[in-house]
């Protein structure tokens, strides 16, 4: 995957930079606004990471002037402050996703991917998703794994439903709140964690493929890779 | 009560010494001249005494009896002049002449002053006719006694007298009086002054006395004051500074070392995994810990930019509960949610999230198994809320209830017992008072319920 990490920062660019080509990204530095928005406009990016401040031209500004260009590369914005208002502004002005510094490269690498990811998969809106013999029917609202039946509460259907459209995926802990739940907080204890758990003991308990699964230091994944 | 309190105030006990201390100087002043005036008046009435015996001893020598009781008969008719009494006795103490009808019944004064009382005599009068008199011997036994009656210099002396007294008390008790309202003015003043000192201290220590419209001392007083307030805050601004710096400068390669970790431990043995999964929690414990204390520090500063928008606080509610009714779940706990269908405000739905969140974490973490926790919410009318989260857990002392919200503020009973790094009030303030409302922690009886308004 290729990404464009545009961050003025050296030491923290150079670190993430290192760090994502270690976990074998192909990551482009660079440290101003202007050059970010020639090269993302040179195309040939999967991913821009951006970072919020910056001098001359922010990113909030290059995602603005690449979405007016018509360009739907996806791009996270990266936030030293985490403020609410910014995050929402930005989300607002065309970012995909948005995500506080500093950050797990467990959480960074999980989001790149979900971006990657739904870049890739056309517009076109599935009825039904599958992941190995687990199925859902978007339509009816059903659960099925092989042919028994599985009754989930509305909150466990949007959680499945959320790992089943990035089965394959690491999907962290703060990923889940925000999309499941739709609020962006820091929760004092696991909360997370007892809700899957109890999702997984429908879904897994009485078989003996476990799809669901614990990736430590970072979330879940749903099925395999 | 307020009366003994001025009583009580330095400045009546000031004015109260003052004006003692002047009404005794201004009466000692008084009784000295009244003295002077009064030692005069008796010696020009000695000195005429004097004067009428040497004249009635030398009409006495020149013309005998007669002359003398002629010299008696003209003083009598004279029209002015002071009218003394006299009396001329013989050597068998007889009456040879003047208008006293014989000796009296004196008190023996020093330097030969007699004082006697005419009404020991004339009855049926008043009895306090004071005469001063003095005797001679003429030498042939015959003794002559002039007398004067100053009854009435006595009558206007004791009138001056009273009157001074009574002016004294008069200016003592007004003076009381004026110091007594003077006082209770400075009194109040002052506890205006302390009133708003202490809710500066205790709710927005930004606030500042104020120094228009004052004079004198109290406007020096609020100046110092002030001044002394700005290093509070500095100092408190310094402390808060230096912990943000420190969270925020340890944040970054806290999550570097974090990342390490994490790539280290796929090479690990299963073992050593575990161990440093372990590290790993305790390295993500910081990192939320000094996430906390930034956003606390956001907030209180206000350099956060929030969403103000407008939600529902009855279906936020139901989320929270929903969030944490699992966990709730595990310790047999029964977490209720009471709330009207739905209730408007506005806010910042995630900071709204995070304080209801965090004081639901905190119930469920304190209730023993098998407790209650209640989550009520009352809409106020038009706008504003109240919300209620009643837990059947230990509760805090009433004593504890106010240090609850500050930070890293644990407990005794549950410091090193529970995890938590004793952020979770501070931020409940911090968002609280970031939508203008108030918390408060009460008694649940038994339990602890803290109560939210948002306006």
């Amino acid at each position: 995957m290729k990404v464009l990490l545009v961050e003025d920062d050296r030491s923290v660019g150079e670190y993430i930079a290192g760090e994502l080509d270690a976990a074998g990204y192909d990551c482009a530095l660079v440290a101003d606004g202007e050059t970010g928005l020639r090269r993302a406009r040179e195309g040939g990016f999967d991913v821009l990471v951006v970072d919020r401040m910056l001098p001359e031209l922010d990113g909030l500004a290059i995602v603005q002037a690449l979405r007016e260009a018509g360009d739907s590369t996806p791009v996270l914005v990266l936030s030293a402050l985490g403020e609410v208002d910014d995050r929402v502004q930005g989300l607002h002005r065309g970012a995909d996703d948005y995500l506080t510094k500093p950050f797990s490269m467990a959480e960074l690498q999980a989001r790149l991917e979900v971006l990657h990811r739904r870049a890739g998969s056309s517009g076109d809106a599935p009825t039904r998703l599958q992941v190995g013999d687990l199925e859902m029917d978007l339509l009816s609202q059903e659960v099925r794994r092989r042919d028994t039946r599985i009754n989930l509460q509305p909150r466990e259907y949007k959680l499945l439903e959320y790992l089943m459209r990035h089965a394959g995926q690491v999907v962290t802990r703060a990923m889940l709140l925000e999309h499941v739940w739709g609020y962006h907080f820091d929760p004092q204890t696991n909360v997370i964690d007892v809700h899957v758990s109890r999702l997984r003991q429908k879904i897994d308990r009485d078989f003996d493929a476990q799809l669901l699964s614990t990736v430590r230091g970072a979330g879940y994944r749903l099925g395999g890779d | 009560m307020r009366v003994l309190q001025v009583l009580n105030s330095l400045t009546f006990r000031f004015i109260a010494r003052y004006v003692i201390v002047l009404v005794s100087a201004v009466f000692a002043v008084m009784l000295l001249l009244f003295a002077y005036l009064s030692y005069g008046y008796f010696r020009e009435l000695g000195d005429g005494i004097r004067e009428e015996l040497d004249t009635l001893e030398v009409v006495y020598r020149g013309q005998s009896l007669p002359g003398v009781q002629r010299y008696l008969r003209d003083q009598q008719s004279a029209p002015t002049g002071a009218h003394f009494s006299y009396l001329l006795t013989d050597a068998r103490g007889a009456k040879l002449a003047g208008d006293l009808p014989r000796v009296p019944r004196y008190r023996e004064l020093s330097g030969g002053w007699l004082a006697f009382q005419r009404a020991l005599w004339f009855e049926g009068k008043s009895p306090d006719v004071d005469f001063l008199a003095r005797s001679r011997d003429f030498g042939d036994g015959t003794r002559a006694l002039v007398a004067y009656n100053f009854a009435d210099a006595a009558q206007s002396g004791g009138m001056v007298f009273g009157t001074l007294v009574r002016a004294m008390v008069a200016t003592l008790i007004l003076g009381i009086i004026g110091g007594f309202f003077s006082a209770s003015f400075a009194q109040r003043r002052l506890e205006e002054f302390s009133h708003r000192l202490s809710r500066i201290v205790r709710e927005n220590v930004a606030e500042r006395m104020p120094v228009e419209g004052e004079e004198g001392h109290l406007r020096e007083l609020s100046l110092v004051t002030n001044s002394m307030l700005d290093q509070m805050s500095m100092l408190m601004q310094g402390i808060k500074q230096v912990s943000d710096n420190i969270a925020h400068d340890l944040r970054t390669p806290l999550t570097r070392i974090r990342n390490k970790l994490n790539q280290l431990r796929a090479n690990l043995e299963p073992g050593g995994q575990e161990a440093v999964d372990r590290i790993i929690e305790d390295c993500d414990d910081l990192l939320s810990s000094f996430n906390a204390l930034l956003r606390i520090s956001a907030l209180e500063s206000g350099s956060r930019a929030t969403a103000d928008q407008a939600l529902d606080l009855a279906v936020l509610l139901g989320d929270v509960v929903e969030l944490y009714e699992p966990l709730a779940n595990d310790k047999d706990i029964a977490l209720r949610l009471e709330a009207p269908a739905s209730c408007a405000v506005r806010g910042d739905s995630d900071l709204l999230f995070q304080l209801f969140a965090n004081l639901v974490d905190n119930a469920i973490k304190y209730t023993p198994r098998g407790g209650e926790i209640a989550v009520a919410l009352e809409g106020a009318g038009d706008s504003g809320a109240r919300v209620e989260v009643r837990d059947s857990g230990p509760g805090i002392p009433a004593a504890d209830r106010k240090n609850a919200f500050r930070r890293f503020y644990r407990l005794e009973a549950s410091r090193g017992k529970e995890p938590g790094h004793g952020l979770g009030l501070a931020l409940v303030q911090a968002i609280v008072q970031h939508h203008r409302g108030e918390v408060s922690l009460g008694d649940n009886r038994p339990g602890l319920r803290v109560r939210v308004e948002l306006p």
